[in-house]
C-alpha cells in the first residue's frame, strides 16, 4: 500500500519542521509549504490524502484558504491546527474535519490524522 | 419572534432556459410579468408586506436587468435602521468559481451569516408568482421547535412528478422527500393530491450552515437546495412542512412556478379574467414595483372604420391605443398600437409598436420591437417558425429588439 500524503501548511519554520518529522515517524509522506497561496498552488498540481492547516498566516489566513481549497478538492480532508480557539466560531473552519488546538503533545494530532484517514 | 433576527435569502441565479428567449437578455426573476412588474417583484413584496427588512438577493447570470430593477426600485429602505436589500453577485470570495448552485451561493457567501449572526433565514426563490405572509411559516417554525421548515403545496398527482414530493405525519412533521418521483406519494389528507416543496424554507442558522458547509465537500452533489440539501435532513433532523396559506384567499390556491412559455402565456392570460387566481388590486397586500412616469393610457380615433377599441385586457401608462384594437391581452409601457391593427391573445413588453394593418395573435412581444406596417404573426405558424420561437402550444415569442 502506498504511503498517504499529508500536506502541511504552517508559517513557522521550526513547527512546521516538527510536525514533518513526527508525521513522517508514522509513515506518511509529508509535504509542506509556508502560506495559503503556495497551498492553493500546490493542491492544484498534486494529490493529497489530508491537509493541516495554520490559521494564522501572512498574505492569505487560514480560513480564506480552507475556502479555496474546497473549492478545488471538495472532499479533502482538512484539519485546522491553531493556538487560537475563537477562530471556531468562524463558520467556514465547519467547513473542516478537525479544529485541532497546538499542544506541545503532537499525539492529539497524529491520532486524529490516523483516524481520519482511516475512515477515508 | 422579533422579524429583526430573520434574515432573508433570495435565490435569484436562475437561467430560466425553458422560458428562453425571454430570457436571453435577462435572468428568469426579471422577466417581465403583468403588465408592470418583473417576477422578483413578488417574492420581494411578499417580503415587505410581512415585515422583513434584512434582504439579500443572490443572482448571477445575466443580472444587469436584474440589478437594475432592484437599483432603481427597491431602493427603499433606510439603511441607518439596519433596512436593506442588497444584491450579491457571485464575487469569488472563496475559489474562482460561480455559483455551482443554491446551496453554494449560500456558501460562497457564508461571511453575511458569520457577520449578521440571524437566528433564523427565511430562503425564497427569485423565480416565482404568488401572495404569502411569510410570518406565518416563521410562527409555524417556531412552534414546532423546528430546525427546518418547507412550504408545501398541493398538486394534483398526476403532475407532482415534476417536483420534489413531500410527505408528512399527522404533526406536519416531514417523513420523507423525495424529488421528481416517478410514483409520487399521495397526500393522507386528500389521496388526489400531493405535497410539493416550493422551494421556500426557514432554517435555524447553525443548522443552515451546518448542511451548507456538509454539502459544500460533496463531490457528488450538485449544491442545491432542493436536490441536495433538503433530501440530506429527512429523518436526521427536525423537519416540518408547512402548508401555503394564500393570501390571495380564494378557494383555490394560487402559486405558479413560471416554468416554460406557454406557462408563462397562461399565467399572464389569468389576469385579464374577470375574476382572477391572483388579486393585484387587494390594498392590504400590494405588489410594488419600479415604474418609469408615463402618461395615462390614451386611445384616439372614433370612427366607424378607424376605431380605437380595448377589450379584456390590461394596458400600462404610456400606450396609445391609435385607431387600432386590442383584445384580451397584456400590454407594458409605453406600447403604441397603430391604426387599423389587431392584438388578440398577446403580451407585449415596453416599447412596443404594431404598425398599421398589423394582426397579432397568441404572441408574446419582447421590448423595443417595431412591427412593420401589414405584418402577421401567430396565424401561419409554419412561417413564424421561420423567424421566431414558436412554443409547443403555438405561442409565437418576438425576441427582444427583433429587427424586420
Amino acid at each position: 500500500m502506498s504511503k498517504k500524503r499529508i500536506l502541511i501548511v504552517e508559517d513557522e519554520d521550526n513547527e512546521r519542521l516538527l510536525y514533518k518529522e513526527e508525521l513522517e515517524k508514522e509513515n506518511f509522506d509529508v509535504v509542506c509549504c509556508p502560506n495559503g497561496n503556495e497551498a492553493v498552488a500546490f493542491i492544484e498540481k498534486e494529490n493529497f490524502d489530508l491537509v493541516i492547516l495554520d490559521i494564522q498566516m501572512p498574505h492569505m489566513d487560514g480560513i480564506e484558504t480552507l475556502g479555496r481549497i474546497l473549492t478545488k478538492k471538495r472532499n479533502l480532508p482538512i484539519i485546522i491546527y491553531t493556538a487560537y480557539p475563537q477562530y471556531k466560531d468562524q463558520f467556514l473552519t465547519w467547513a473542516a474535519d478537525a479544529y485541532l488546538i497546538k499542544s506541545s503533545d503532537l499525539s492529539v494530532l497524529k491520532d486524529r490524522v490516523k483516524t481520519i484517514l482511516s475512515e477515508k | 419572534m422579533n422579524l429583526r433576527n430573520v434574515t432573508t435569502f433570495i435565490l435569484a441565479g436562475g437561467k430560466g432556459e425553458r422560458l428562453y428567449p425571454l430570457t436571453r437578455d435577462r435572468t428568469k426573476p426579471a422577466v417581465p410579468f403583468g403588465g408592470i412588474y418583473r417576477i422578483i417583484d413578488f417574492p420581494l413584496s411578499n417580503a415587505i408586506n410581512s415585515g422583513l427588512r434584512k434582504i439579500y438577493i443572490f443572482t448571477q447570470y445575466k443580472s444587469l436587468s436584474l440589478h437594475r430593477h432592484i437599483r432603481e426600485g427597491w431602493n427603499i429602505f433606510s439603511r441607518e435602521l439596519g433596512e436593506f436589500i442588497d444584491l450579491v453577485p457571485a464575487q469569488q470570495r472563496i475559489g474562482e468559481d460561480w455559483y455551482q448552485g443554491t446551496a453554494d451561493s449560500v456558501f460562497q457567501n457564508i461571511n453575511i451569516l458569520e457577520d449578521e449572526k440571524p437566528e433564523l433565514i427565511l430562503i425564497l426563490s427569485g423565480d416565482q408568482v404568488y401572495k404569502m405572509d411569510y410570518r406565518r411559516i416563521i410562527s409555524a417554525h417556531i412552534a414546532n421547535k423546528s430546525d427546518i421548515t418547507i412550504s408545501v403545496f398541493e398538486v394534483p398527482i398526476k403532475e407532482a412528478h415534476r417536483f420534489g414530493v413531500l410527505k408528512l405525519d399527522e404533526h406536519n412533521r416531514v417523513i420523507d422527500f423525495k424529488e421528481k418521483p416517478s410514483n409520487p406519494i399521495p397526500d393522507p389528507k386528500n389521496p388526489e393530491v400531493a405535497l410539493i416543496s416550493m422551494g421556500i424554507y426557514v432554517f435555524n442558522l447553525e443548522i443552515l450552515i451546518k448542511k451548507v458547509v456538509e454539502d459544500a465537500k460533496r463531490i457528488d452533489s450538485t449544491h442545491d437546495f432542493g436536490r441536495d440539501i433538503i433530501p440530506s435532513t429527512i429523518g436526521k433532523n427536525n423537519v416540518y412542512g408547512f402548508r401555503f396559506i394564500d393570501e390571495n384567499k380564494k378557494d383555490t390556491k394560487y402559486w405558479r412556478d413560471i416554468g416554460t412559455i406557454d406557462a408563462y402565456w397562461e399565467a399572464n392570460m389569468d389576469l385579464v379574467n374577470i375574476d382572477p387566481l391572483l388579486n393585484l388590486y387587494d390594498r392590504e397586500w400590494l405588489i410594488r414595483t419600479f415604474q418609469v412616469q408615463y402618461p395615462p393610457v390614451k386611445t384616439v380615433f372614433s370612427g366607424e372604420d378607424r376605431r380605437a377599441s380595448v377589450t379584456d385586457s390590461m394596458i400600462s401608462s404610456g400606450c396609445i391605443i391609435s385607431g387600432g384594437k386590442v383584445y384580451h391581452s397584456i400590454l407594458s409601457p409605453n406600447v403604441r398600437i397603430n391604426s387599423y391593427s389587431e392584438v388578440v391573445d398577446s403580451i407585449l413588453f415596453e416599447n412596443v409598436n404594431v404598425g398599421r394593418y398589423s394582426k397579432i395573435r397568441r404572441t408574446i412581444i419582447d421590448k423595443d420591437v417595431v412591427v412593420p406596417p401589414n405584418t402577421e404573426i401567430g396565424y401561419n405558424l409554419e412561417e413564424d417558425r421561420k423567424r421566431f420561437y414558436v412554443s409547443d402550444n403555438g405561442i409565437v415569442v418576438v425576441p427582444k429588439k427583433y429587427k424586420w
